[in-house]
């Protein structure tokens, strides 16, 4: 299930949406922006939905709080009016994947975190693509550098080409060939 | 001119006057009626030789002696051509006898009651004489000019008729002219007319009793007047002439000096006049002469007025000089230098009648000039009004002109001021309404937020009850299915008990309890919020009803909390108990809201923690002596002002916020409010610890 955090310093709010989405979701809710981040901290978060208008900080300013740290969750603003200088602000600095205004629509905010949650596992999975593939790139890099190693030294050529060979057949497995 | 009067002797006829003949004594004591024959025979007569002797002045008798040819002169008159010798007595002596005595002379006509002509006769007498000798005593205060003469009775009465006649037409002018000019005082109103006819008068006069028509009168019988009357006359004409000339000449104006001069000799004129009256009747004379010799200053008088344009002067001169010329004339006969004749002996009276009859004419030409100058004068005054009423008219018009133009200028004005006013007005009620739309733009965004809030949980809440309520409605339906009499109660109920594990029973029991909570909470400020709001914006207009300012804070601060959420906590310390107070409730929140919303801007500038920016609001009642009122205190502890801000910020379009954020309009707004209100506002600053608001309301 997909693990979601909502900031908001309305109470009801957090009662509301948990009980609204904790059949679908593992719903993780808190007034304190301190809270969100020692939850952040301990919980896999996917998605992050925090209210925009709050006492002590904007969500604009949570967001940008916790970036540096957690870039990888989806991050949604719910707002109460269309602050739209605030979201477009956000929007462009690339803070914020999309805007719910209140009172939200239960079912569209559903879609939109699942939305959300698929994009995080997309973006995740792609790294750990990315990552693998750069593990076979400096392997093949590491195979190849041998092989260069080997041509110089003075052996017996017909040796020489077996473990070429082979470092050759390595570095295609490498490239997926 | 009386010279001319005094010294004139008439003789009608060319014959030759007895001067030659007579004798005058020169020193004489007392005598005695016995003296008289001794004395005609005197050694001491001495032969005057002229023709006609004066003896002048004197206030004692002054003796001549004529000795008569009895032969030829027997039954004749001895006539003495000199009607003005105070006292004349004759002696006539023959052979050495006194034989007849004759009183003559002024004092004496009364007693001459045989008298033929004007003039003083001595009968002489038929007496057979070998020697007769006449002596006369004279004295006179007035020259005593002996024109004497020896005619027969007819012929003295004929001359005198002659004289007469030519006096008689002589006065006739002199009366012609008095009545004419008289009639022209009367008619005209001229007063220069009534003193011609007084100096005509004068003259006339004098001429009258000179040559003895005062018996016509009958003058001798006031000897005193008689006595005095040539002074009189004297005085009399010279003070006409002065008056007349000072008049006619217009000295005062042309010759002043003249003028005082006359003056003076009016005055002179007046001490002869005491002089007469008192019986100095010589010293008189001799003042009257002195004074006579003024006549000769009309001479100058009159050709310099006359070289001052003025006409009627040259009449003047030309009479005068007629006149000076008969008086030379006269006084040359009289000293002998030109003959006494007929036409030298009337040179005085034709010249003092042409002199008068020119002087008529100068006084008619004056009259003209008078009238010319009078009619220029009015001309000119015509001329100057006509001219006066033309500016008068054209000044009007212009003025009206000017009025006009100034009018339209003004109307003009008064129209662009009108349009400036209006537009200004308009762009005032534009002001003002964008700084209301403005803060019902805060206001609106602040609110839909604050309603959003329960709206979304309410709603949601709902929705998340009813799943709750579906499940639990499961676990009833199977509760309901329960059969006790079933054998496998147990493992059913077993199942429903895994169910309720399975479901988290406790969690949906607290979680409904927390969603109702929510709900409950959720309608609750909901409507707390449109209460506010009705409350806040009551567009009641501009009516005053009575409200309480608490209601309106707290509707205030609830329409306010959105905006204030994370700017500033609120702390709000209203007394319990405040009476109503008449006011406009809609525009006075609009007066709290602008101070409260200043108050958390001016903390939200400030790198700090919300929960530090504090905006405290104090309701109280306070008494100042004789008023009471409700104060309301706004506080914050934000940067406060300095005092150059603090003392503009009622100005309308001062702002220290930055361009396009405020209108600078909110602070005079709420002061023309609060002045609608008779309400006080107050601020207190200071820089780096906040500023305060005191309002007072007064009850």
């Amino acid at each position: 299930m997909i693990h979601v955090l909502y900031l908001d310093d309305e109470v009801h709010n957090l009662t509301a949406f948990r009980a609204a989405f904790r059949r679908d979701f593992h719903v993780h809710v808190t007034t304190e922006p301190t809270e969100a981040v020692r939850i952040l901290r301990d919980q896999p978060i996917e998605v992050i939905i925090s209210d925009q208008k709050m006492p002590t900080l904007s969500g604009v300013e949570f967001f940008e709080l916790i970036m540096p740290d957690y870039p990888n969750p989806i991050r949604m603003l719910l707002t109460g009016h269309a602050d739209i200088d605030a979201v477009i602000d956000a929007i462009n600095k690339g803070q914020i994947y999309k805007y719910i205004s209140k009172p939200w629509n239960e079912l569209e905010l559903k879609g939109l975190v699942q939305e959300a949650a698929d994009l995080y596992h997309q973006r995740q999975a792609m790294a750990s693509e990315g990552e693998q593939l750069m593990e076979r790139m400096s392997q093949a890099r590491t195979l190849a550098s041998h092989i260069l190693i080997m041509t110089q030294k003075e052996q017996n050529p017909s040796e020489k080409m077996d473990k070429i060979g082979s470092l050759a057949q390595q570095i295609n497995d490498l490239l997926g060939g | 001119m009386l010279v001319a009067f005094t010294l004139i002797c008439f003789s009608s006829s060319a014959q030759k006057y007895l001067g030659n003949r007579l004798e005058k004594l020169d020193s004489i004591s007392t005598v005695e009626e016995l003296d008289i024959v001794q004395l005609s025979e005197s050694d001491d007569w001495q032969s005057l030789e002229t023709e006609v002797p004066n003896l002048g002045l004197s206030d004692t008798e002054q003796w001549v002696r004529l000795v008569l040819d009895p032969s030829s002169e027997n039954g004749k008159l001895i006539e003495v051509q000199n009607a003005g010798i105070d006292e004349l007595e004759a002696y006539v002596i023959c052979d050495g006898r006194l034989i007849a005595s004759f009183e003559r002379g002024v004092m004496n006509s009364y007693k001459h009651e045989d008298a033929i002509g004007t003039y003083p006769t001595i009968p002489i007498p038929l007496v057979e004489c070998n020697r007769m000798v006449v002596l006369f005593s004279v004295k006179s205060s007035k020259p005593s000019l002996l024109p004497v003469r020896i005619a027969g009775p007819r012929e003295v009465l004929e001359d005198s008729h002659a004289r007469d006649v030519l006096f008689a037409a002589y006065f006739g002018v002199i009366l012609v002219m008095l009545l004419y000019n008289l009639f022209l005082f009367f008619s005209v109103g001229d007063k220069s007319y009534l003193e011609y006819t007084l100096f005509i008068f004068a003259v006339g006069g004098t001429q009258f009793v000179l040559n003895g028509y005062g018996t016509y009168v009958n003058l001798e019988a006031w000897p005193w007047l008689n006595l005095r009357v040539t002074q009189f006359f004297g005085v009399f004409s010279g003070l006409t002439t002065i008056v007349f000339v000072q008049n006619f000449l217009r000295l005062n104006r042309y010759v002043p000096w003249l003028h005082k001069l006359l003056s003076f000799y009016f005055i002179v004129y007046l001490i002869a006049f005491g002089l007469a009256i008192s019986g100095q009747l010589i010293w008189s004379y001799n003042l009257i002469n002195f004074c006579a010799a003024a006549i000769f200053f009309f001479i100058p008088g009159a050709i310099i007025t006359l070289r001052k344009g003025y006409k009627p002067a040259g009449y003047f001169l030309l009479a005068f000089t007629i006149f000076i010329i008969a008086v030379l004339v006269f006084v040359l006969k009289d000293t002998g230098v030109i003959p006494y004749n007929a036409w030298t002996f009337f040179a005085l009276p034709l010249g003092s009648a042409i002199e008068l009859v020119v002087l008529s004419l100068a006084l008619a030409s004056r009259i003209n000039q008078l009238k010319k100058e009078s009619a220029l004068a009015r001309e000119e005054q015509l001329r100057i009004s006509q001219l006066n009423e033309r500016m008068v008219r054209e000044q009007n018009t212009k003025l009206e002109e000017r009025v006009k133009a100034r009018t339209s200028d003004l109307e003009e004005m008064n129209s662009t001021m009108r349009t400036t006013l209006e537009e200004l007005q308009s762009t005032q009620q534009q002001l003002i309404q964008s700084e209301k739309l403005a803060s019902i733009g805060q206001l609106t965004a602040g609110i839909a937020h604050e309603l959003n809030n329960p709206i979304n949980f309410v709603s949601s809440s709902a929705q998340s009850l009813r799943r709750d309520f579906e499940d639990m409605n499961e676990v009833v339906e199977a509760l309901k299915a329960l059969n006790p009499n079933d054998a496998n109660l147990p493992q059913e109920v077993d199942k429903i008990k895994s169910h309720l594990a399975q479901m988290d029973i406790e969690f949906t029991q607290k979680e409904i309890d927390e969603l109702l909570k929510g709900i409950q909470d959720g309608t609750q400020r909901t409507s707390e919020i449109v209460k506010g709001l009705r409350i806040f914006s009551r567009m009641d207009g501009d009516n005053f009803i009575q409200a309480h300012i608490n209601e309106l804070i707290e509707s205030t601060l609830v329409v306010l909390r959105s905006n204030l959420k994370n700017t500033a906590e609120v702390a709000c310390f209203l007394a319990d108990d405040l009476p109503a107070v008449s006011c406009q409730p809609g525009r006075l929140n609009q007066v709290f809201m602008n101070i409260i919303t200043n108050a958390a801007q001016s903390m939200e500038q400030l790198d700090r923690d919300r929960s530090e920016n504090l905006v405290s609001i104090h309701t109280s009642q306070v008494e100042s002596p004789g008023q009471s009122w409700i104060e309301v205190r706004i506080e914050d502890n934000g940067k406060g002002m300095p005092e150059e801000v603090k003392t503009q910020i009622f100005d309308p379009f001062y702002t220290t916020k930055a361009v396009g954020e405020g209108t600078g309009l909110g602070l005079s707004i709420v002061m023309g409010i609060l002045s609608d209100h008779n309400a006080e506002i107050d601020v207190q600053s200071e820089v780096g610890k906040g500023s305060e608001f005191i309002i007072r309301f007064p009850l």
